[in-house]
């Protein structure tokens, strides 16, 4: 038999905004919808409802009965990502989920008794993990969706329907609870029905010729049956989290503040997915008008929110937005984590997610193309190189001996060469004049060598090599590029 | 007041007098402590012969030998005199400071580490302080460029904060190349080294500090420096010249363990056909 699970916020958009800023939890909070004088009161915090602020007050009312009323308006972008917070939640106890509305979710539990040892369990299980992204959510199981809801609506949370007997659930409570907005609340009470139950015990076919096609489905909610299956949602290909702002931000250390919030809530529900991010996407809401949109590339797969958090810095330091900010939206692309196996008798190999994020702070302290695996490039002239990903193979599994490098002389490339004075004599170089060491007589001086590439492409090199030692010591390569005959120092033997 | 007979009945009982009745006992004996070895490691043993049981370890011990052998262990350079000089190699989970202005085969040496890391699989880090690493020279010298990962800072605060970052990664080789006179950027705080040493320490990891004169002072397990020699040419007289390589010397100026002063001299080819290759 088919088990639904209801994951249901109470006061939603008030539960999304507490989310996002959880300073206010404990004070009188309360969210309005409208603006001027037809702003009104949608949801409110306990803080407030004691001093007598309810949903449907007007603004100035409720200012009126508390003036020291922190007010705040619905945030779409706060609901949306916490509704999307709401379904990652979902997802870790089984992955058919459907989007019902604003903070409700139906889950199929079916076959989780496995997992589990009761009902009872597995719903309190799905109240703590809610509670973890700070949703408020209260669970109610039953065969169908409307009796789960109906169940998750109850101010006693978790309830749990036997399979069954949910037309024995619904009987004593009011119709009310059925559909909150029901057109023909009117006409029932006209008749003398106040609870699910007497309108369950009346004929069916009377009730549908009396009300219609709402009334047969009325009734057939009444008995407890919902021939809605639960349609599963497909799953998301990124994860999101933004906000709104109360006022614009012209300063960066408020605007981070406020991302690493957003991306510390990213980094949990991508945790809770198994999923790393290995690409950040952040769109700035200007005053008045516009977007400043920008992506960043991670080196590797992490959900570790400094690194994310000093890429994001150092991006924006360098191409600021321009304009204050008023709203954002970050979008984590996940991947998949990298993982590896260890080795018994080899040498270790290093964890795939300190590695990555390792590369990923090492990115954000130097620079784009500052770290990474060195690659050999082939051409001819000896300053060319360049810089890859890393990502070591998996080490041997038994212990090797090192190879011989046979003494090799190395020499140390200077990038860019050092412009130098040469003195020759014939095709001898007498002495040298430049910087710091790089001065003095030649004892000894060998070449020229001469190197041609890319003749054919549009930045030809022609260049003649020496290599001179110095009395005072050093083995330098010095070269002479045609045809500006400037000299230069590129490498030192050493 | 008189005693109750059923529980006289008891009290006898627990005094152990009639030997027909079965002992009360109110607490279980504990079991037997066993070894810490499991059902399958214990049938292991029991096939054994007795010398070869006896030197058979359990999961757990084999591996805290491993990592103590490893920390123990060094890793040798494949440069004989240098390696000599340390006693084998660079010693693990410790700071060995190279020391020398002029040029004396320091990057060379540098070279021969990463090439003898990078070959028996470890993964090796440069941090290159003054960019001056050549790919094509490093493969020609035997570097696995796979496993290693260049780290180019711009200033000394940096490259320290890199190779800290690198270590605790876990890399097993790290190397700090700073460059020629002058350094990049202002000198690093002597504590900077303290915590570089004792991250290489904590994570096992031989760290190889490259610089043009001695910077990590008490931090350093053991401090060698190089002198330079002239270069050797090829050719005499009016002939045209050839590099063919040069040869330095190594002094050991510090070691915790081993007596300073000793000297060694090595010699470094210039294979411009392995490079050509």
């Amino acid at each position: 038999m088919t088990r639904v699970a209801c994951f249901f916020v109470p006061m939603f958009p008030l539960a999304a905004r507490l989310r996002s800023e959880p300073d206010l939890l404990h004070e009188a909070v309360a969210i309005v919808e409208g603006n001027g004088n037809s702003a009104h009161i949608v949801a409110a915090t306990r803080r407030a409802r004691t001093k007598g602020i309810h949903a449907g007050l007007s603004l100035p009312q409720a200012r009126t009965l508390l003036p020291k009323l922190i007010v705040r308006s619905r945030d779409a972008e706060c609901e949306r990502t916490a509704q999307e917070a709401l379904f990652d939640v979902a997802e870790t106890f089984s992955p058919r989920i459907e989007d019902a509305s604003e903070g409700v979710v139906y889950v199929d539990v079916t076959g989780l008794e496995r997992h589990y040892d009761s009902e009872q369990e597995l719903a309190r299980a799905a109240i703590d993990a809610a509670e973890k992204i700070g949703l408020p959510a209260r669970i109610g199981i039953a065969a169908s969706k409307l009796a789960a809801r109906v169940a998750a609506e109850l101010p006693k949370s978790p309830t749990i329907v036997e399979p069954g007997k949910e037309s024995e659930f619904l009987a004593p409570l009011p119709l009310t609870r059925l559909s909150p907005q029901l057109d023909a609340a009117g006409t029932l009470h006209r008749w003398g029905i106040a609870s699910i139950g007497d309108l369950a015990r009346l004929p069916e076919a009377e009730v549908a010729s009396r009300l219609g096609e709402l009334g047969r489905d009325l009734h057939y909610a009444a008995r407890g049956i919902d021939p809605r299956p639960l349609i599963p949602r497909p799953l998301p290909p990124d994860f999101r989290e933004g906000m709104e702002l109360e006022w614009p931000l012209v300063a960066i250390e408020p605007f981070l503040f406020i991302a690493n919030a957003a991306l510390d809530r990213l980094a949990q529900r991508m945790e809770m997915q198994g999923f790393a991010c290995k690409r950040l996407e952040l769109t700035m809401t200007l005053e008045p008008d516009g977007f400043s949109s920008r992506a960043i590339d991670l080196p590797a797969p992490t959900r570790d929110v400094k690194t994310m958090l000093t890429l994001l810095r150092l991006d924006i330091e360098k191409t600021p937005p321009g304009a204050p900010v008023i709203g954002f939206t970050i979008v984590a692309h996940p991947d998949r984590p990298r993982r590896a196996q260890l080795s018994l008798f080899g040498p270790a190999a290093l964890s795939p997610e300190k590695l990555a994020t390792a590369i990923a702070r090492l990115v954000s302290l130097l620079g784009d193309g500052r770290v990474g695996m060195a690659m050999s490039v082939d051409g001819h002239l000896p300053e060319r190189y360049a810089i890859g990903d890393y990502a070591p193979p998996p080490p041997p599994n038994t212990r090797q001996k090192p190879q011989k490098s046979g003494g090799l002389l190395a020499v140390r490339v200077f990038r860019p060469p050092i412009p130098v004075e040469v003195i020759m004599n014939g095709t001898d170089i007498t002495s040298i004049n430049g910087e710091g060491d790089l001065s003095g007589a030649v004892r000894v001086s060998s070449g020229p060598w001469r190197i041609e590439s890319g003749w054919w492409s549009d930045a030809p090199a022609a260049r003649e090599y020496w290599d001179v030692e110095l009395e005072r010591g050093g083995v330098y390569r010095v070269y002479q590029a045609d045809p500006s005959t400037e000299w230069f120092v590129d490498a030192r033997y050493d | 007041m008189t005693a109750v007979a059923p529980h006289l009945d008891w009290q006898f009982q627990l005094l152990d007098l009639d030997r027909s009745h079965p002992t009360p006992t109110l607490v279980p004996p504990p079991p037997p402590v066993e070894p810490g070895e499991t059902p399958a490691f214990r049938q292991l043993r029991s096939i054994l012969t007795p010398d070869i049981a006896s030197k058979v370890r359990s999961g757990a011990e084999l591996l805290r030998h491993i990592a103590n052998h490893e920390r123990t262990e060094v890793l040798p350079t494949t440069i004989e005199a240098f390696d000599a000089l340390l006693g084998g190699g660079l010693p693990r989970g410790k700071l060995v400071e190279l020391a020398s202005r002029r040029a004396s085969g320091r990057f060379s040496i540098v070279m021969s580490t990463l090439a003898a890391a990078t070959s028996i699989g470890e993964a090796a880090a440069l941090i290159d302080l003054g960019d001056h690493f050549d790919p094509q020279i490093a493969e020609a010298s035997g570097v696995d460029l796979r496993r290693l990962l260049w780290a180019r800072p711009n200033t000394m605060k940096e490259a320290v904060m890199s190779a800290e970052m690198i270590t605790a990664t876990g890399f097993q080789l790290v190397v700090v190349d700073l460059g020629l006179h002058p350094l990049r950027g202002r000198r690093a705080p002597d504590a900077a080294w303290v915590r570089l040493a004792r991250t290489a320490e904590a994570h096992g990891s031989a760290m190889l500090v490259s610089s043009p004169y001695p910077l990590t002072g008490t931090a350093s397990a053991a401090v060698l420096k190089g002198i330079a020699t002239h270069a050797k040419w090829l050719g005499k007289g009016n002939a045209p010249r050839l590099l063919e390589g040069i040869d330095s010397g190594l002094t050991l100026e510090k070691h915790r363990h081993l007596k300073a002063g000793a000297r060694a001299s090595v010699a470094f080819i210039a294979d411009f056909a392995a490079l050509s290759a």
